[in-house]
């Protein structure tokens, strides 16, 4: 909900993609290039402050700006029921002044080193996020410091967030795929904090400062904390600058562990959005989560079926149908859970036929190990996205995120590409077979009901996936 | 697809040292100031192709972009959209790869490509592992030669576009607001204020003999620029581009229509109604000064002096102090950055607000915290922070998406100026601009009378509501 200048970086690849083994025939083959150059995950050092505080450095490349980045656990996990929505105002009152500096001064503050002051509160952690010039590393971490231990929480400003808050929520709400991830998670995980993608109305104006001050205390402290710094800085000045601005931070409570125990259920649910031209469609089940043998093989599973521009649900219900522009299925993860999702907006008249296009090639895939050239195609795809997910400060920060807050370990990075080329037709298969099931997943269907009754009608009960 | 690249994703580019003066006397504070200076080396086949290279071994990753000088504002007038139709087929089958076979080649190389459509250029690009250059080169020289498309892969196409149309603009609240929207009304010549996504009925008539019509015209070397950025020797790059690029034709190209666009006089205001929007919306169209003038670098100080950032004048009053939205956005191109395109462009500003608070309210509220810079020359470290922030919004556009960003800005100033080596001399351009000209600039750009005002007003929620519209007189 928060949007900064760092986050709005990421291109987003949109779809232009298609499929196919090469066939090239009389024509001419391409040329196969040179041998492969080598590459390893940039090198960085973590350590701990006496605090508890984690810090992990990552000097990286020749553009002159470093991202400091800090991790909370901290997020909507921890929210009181009655209170959601709290994490985020809290995250937003930060950006509202320190004991030195008032709100105006804190963003000029950031302005003077090229940033912007980014809060953004999640499912399961809260990330302060400044990306300054070079030469500001120390001055940035100072200034990270000071807003998430000496946060003004004004009282004043209260009212203002909450609006925002309020309208937020409703433009979301407005919004066919917000919609349809609403449900969605609301069927999956129930009343898990998880289960809720948005506050409700009645959360936020019921809020107070009281609320926002007592999620702080109990959910901000310096054993939660992760510091993320990376690009090209200082390490020497950096470290200093870390060292006197966070060592007598408290270290606060633990982060709770919550694991959800979400639905594996045939379920059909349509919201009617009357004269709507395309169905949103959200259907998946819960998978292995990261901690999991399965997790990698799972992911190349991913992409084979759904998960890039050439996968086969792609390519047939985009390129061989034109029922749809962008879809895309994905393995969604939170702290130690996770859940497979193929989301597609689907031409009105298409929805019924694409639903059996998309268990269709499941069930393909569950009948039929893949060709080993597939394969090979998909581990070399990700193998090659390995690299590029390495090889920006915003991407590697987000690659050890996601390996610390699941606790992968350090080997994770430096044995990803080899997993996934170790992965075997006959695991993909298996992976399908064990937890891609079409018999069990919610089918979330945002559309024009009067029209896509009849086409949704097979698939409201188990038995219909299987014809 | 169009791409949507909101405000980060506009800056781009690098320059050369403007603080190496001041590095001496600044022993207290930072230690030196940052610098980035990106090596260019350019120049031209004998069939007209712009080449551009620019090596960096950071990673082991190679960036190649193709960039066609044909974008969406002159396609043809019965063809609305075309422009974007055609960017799907350049993917539908070339000389020696059918359909599929060109994403396959690049997936299963371990790269992921893209292409896009913007107002005067189209796109196409692929990051690859390095050792994969010959082949991306082969590639992109593949489908330059000729395109191998059917009547099956257009209506495929036209079916995947419709959708694309449906889930952007017509199946969504706010669809198509501002960015497609405010160039319909704002502009008064064809070229620059119809429909660039295309009203559906016109992207159901094109032919293949469209199609290949307009690939004929425009998608010859010589309107076009080859970028590439990453991991790579030059000598041996500049061998395959040679090799691959070398043997095609170049054509005789159409001359560019008249896309200037009038002084406005009088402030506009529509009302755009939206079925499925939930809160009102407003957004604010200037015209731009000319690309590349004194006052065109002192509006983009402007942009980032009123709307980047939370230090922002537009941010400080709308949303600090008066709690009207909570969030202001915008800026200048919103489908790419201040740098990449080359005719008639707006600086807009848009937000989603609450019902009580009038349109009226909001414009009053702008008027006033533009007011100072219309009146009074800007204080010295305002404008001072402005260039700071630009500049490190460059620096994140350089080093965007594995070498694209800097691709991106090449290619665009080879196409454009004929110089792609502007990436460093940029950041120059803007330390000239002083608080006299960013008056002066604010006089005459940000004058009532310039601008359009767009409104989007919710409907009252009837129980068949059918989806927003997405063009004008609706």
């Amino acid at each position: 909900m928060i949007r900064t200048r760092t986050e709005k970086l990421l291109l987003v690849l949109g779809a232009t993609a298609l499929t196919a083994i090469p066939a090239w025939g009389q024509k001419q083959t391409p040329p196969a290039g040179g041998p492969p150059k080598a590459f390893t995950v940039p090198a960085h050092e973590t350590y701990a402050l006496a605090n508890g505080m984690k810090v992990t450095l990552i000097p990286y490349g020749n553009i002159p700006k470093v991202t400091v980045n800090l991790a909370l656990r901290a997020g909507g996990l921890n929210e009181p029921r009655e209170l959601l929505g709290v994490a985020n105002i809290t995250g937003e009152l930060l950006k509202e002044g320190t004991s030195s500096l008032s709100a105006s001064a804190l963003a000029e503050a950031a302005a003077r080193m090229g940033s912007t002051l980014s809060v953004s509160a999640g499912a399961d952690e809260t990330a302060l996020d400044v990306d300054v010039l070079s030469e500001y590393g120390p001055d940035a971490v100072k200034l990270l410091a000071d807003v998430v231990q000496h946060p003004l929480l004004p009282e004043a400003e209260l009212a203002r967030l909450k609006s925002n808050q309020l309208r937020q929520i409703a433009v979301a709400k407005s919004q066919p795929g917000q919609m349809a991830l609403a449900r969605f998670r609301k069927l999956m995980y129930g009343d898990h904090p998880y289960g809720d993608v948005l506050p409700t109305e009645e959360s936020i104006h019921k809020m107070s400062i009281e609320d926002a001050k007592k999620f702080y205390a109990a959910n901000y402290g310096a054993g939660r904390a992760h510091l993320y710094v990376a690009g090209k800085f200082d390490v020497a000045g950096v470290k200093k600058a870390i060292e006197a601005g966070f060592s007598s931070w408290a270290k606060g409570s633990v982060a709770i562990e919550n694991v959800p125990k979400p639905k594996t259920q045939r379920l059909l649910d349509v919201t009617d959005r009357p004269g709507a031209p395309q169905s949103t469609v959200y259907v998946g089940l819960p998978v292995a989560s990261a901690t999991s043998p399965d997790n990698v093989p799972l992911m190349v599973t991913n992409a084979l079926l759904g998960g890039s521009f050439g996968s086969r649900i792609t390519s047939n219900i985009r390129e061989k149908l034109g029922c749809t522009y962008s879809p895309n299925s994905q393995i969604s993860r939170r702290y130690h859970d996770a859940y497979w999702l193929e989301a597609a907006d689907i031409t009105t008249d298409c929805t019924g036929k694409s639903l059996g296009e998309i268990f269709g090639e499941i069930q393909r895939l569950q009948k039929e190990a893949p060709g080993a050239a597939e394969l090979q195609g998909i581990q070399s795809y990700l193998s090659g996205v390995f690299v590029i997910q390495n090889s920006s400060r915003g991407a590697l920060i987000g690659q050890l995120r996601y390996v610390d807050l699941q606790g992968l370990g350090e080997d994770y990075l430096k044995t990803y590409v080899q997993k996934v080329n170790a992965v075997t037709p006959a695991d993909v298969q298996k992976m399908t077979t064990e937890y891609i099931k079409p018999e069990q997943m919610t089918i979330v269907v945002v559309g024009d009901k009067a029209k896509i009754s009849e086409q949704l009608a097979p698939y409201a009960t188990t038995g219909a996936a299987n014809k | 697809m169009i791409l949507k690249i909101d405000r980060a994703a506009r800056a781009i580019a690098l320059f050369a040292a403007l603080i190496l003066l001041c590095s001496a006397a600044a022993s207290a504070g930072p230690s030196s100031a940052a610098e980035l200076k990106v090596p260019v080396e350019y120049y031209k086949l004998p069939n007209g192709l712009r080449v551009v290279l620019s090596p960096d071994h950071t990673s082991p990753t190679i960036c190649v972009g193709v960039y066609y000088r044909i974008g969406f504002r002159i396609e043809p007038r019965d063809r609305t959209g075309f422009a974007h139709l055609f960017e799907h087929m350049m993917f539908q089958g070339s000389q020696n790869l059918a359909k599929m076979e060109f994403v396959k080649l690049v997936q299963q190389n371990g790269g992921i490509l893209n292409g896009s459509t913007r107002f005067d250029f189209t796109n196409y690009f692929e990051v690859l592992p390095a050792n994969k250059l010959e082949t991306a080169l082969w590639a992109e020289a593949d489908r330059m030669g000729g395109l191998a498309v059917t009547e099956e892969n257009l209506k495929n196409q036209q079916g995947v576009v419709g959708n694309e149309v449906k889930v952007n603009v017509l199946n969504r609240p706010y669809g198509g607001f501002p960015w497609l929207d405010m160039p319909q009304y704002a502009n008064t010549n064809w070229f620059n204020a119809h429909n660039f996504y295309g009203d559906l009925k016109d992207i159901e008539a094109a032919t293949l003999t469209d199609v290949q019509a307009f690939f004929k015209t425009y998608y010859a070397p010589n309107n076009a620029a080859l970028a590439i950025v990453g991991d790579f020797d030059a000598a041996e790059a500049k061998k395959f581009v040679e090799k691959y690029f070398g043997p095609l034709k170049a054509s005789e190209l159409p001359a560019q229509p008249d896309l200037t666009e009038p002084r406005q006089e009088k402030e506009k205001r529509a009302t755009k109604n939206d079925a499925l929007a939930k809160r009102p919306a407003i957004a604010l169209g200037y015209h731009m000064p000319e690309r590349n003038t004194p006052e065109y670098y002192a509006m983009c100080l402007i942009d980032e002096m009123l709307i980047e950032g939370d230090d922002s004048l537009l941010h400080q009053e709308l949303v600090q102090k008066r709690g009207i939205t909570g969030n202001v956005q915008g800026g200048i191109n919103l489908l790419g950055n201040p740098w990449d395109y080359k005719g008639p462009m707006l600086f807009i500003t848009n937000m989603i607000h609450d019902p009580a608070t009038s349109a009226d309210t909001i414009v009053q509220a702008i008027d006033g915290a533009m007011e100072p810079l219309r009146t009074k020359p800007v204080e010295q470290k305002m404008l001072d922070r402005a260039v700071v922030k630009l500049r490190s919004d460059l620096y994140d556009t350089v080093g965007q998406f594995s070498g694209f960003g800097l691709v991106d800005l090449l290619a665009s100033f080879a196409l454009f100026d004929d110089n792609p080596g502007r990436v460093n001399t940029l950041v120059s351009e803007y330390q000239k601009v002083t608080p006299e000209l960013v008056q002066k600039t604010a006089q005459e750009y940000l004058r009532p009378e310039n601008r359009t005002v767009l409104l989007v007003q919710p409907q009252p929620q009837a129980p068949a509501a059918a989806p927003a519209a997405p063009a004008k007189n609706q």
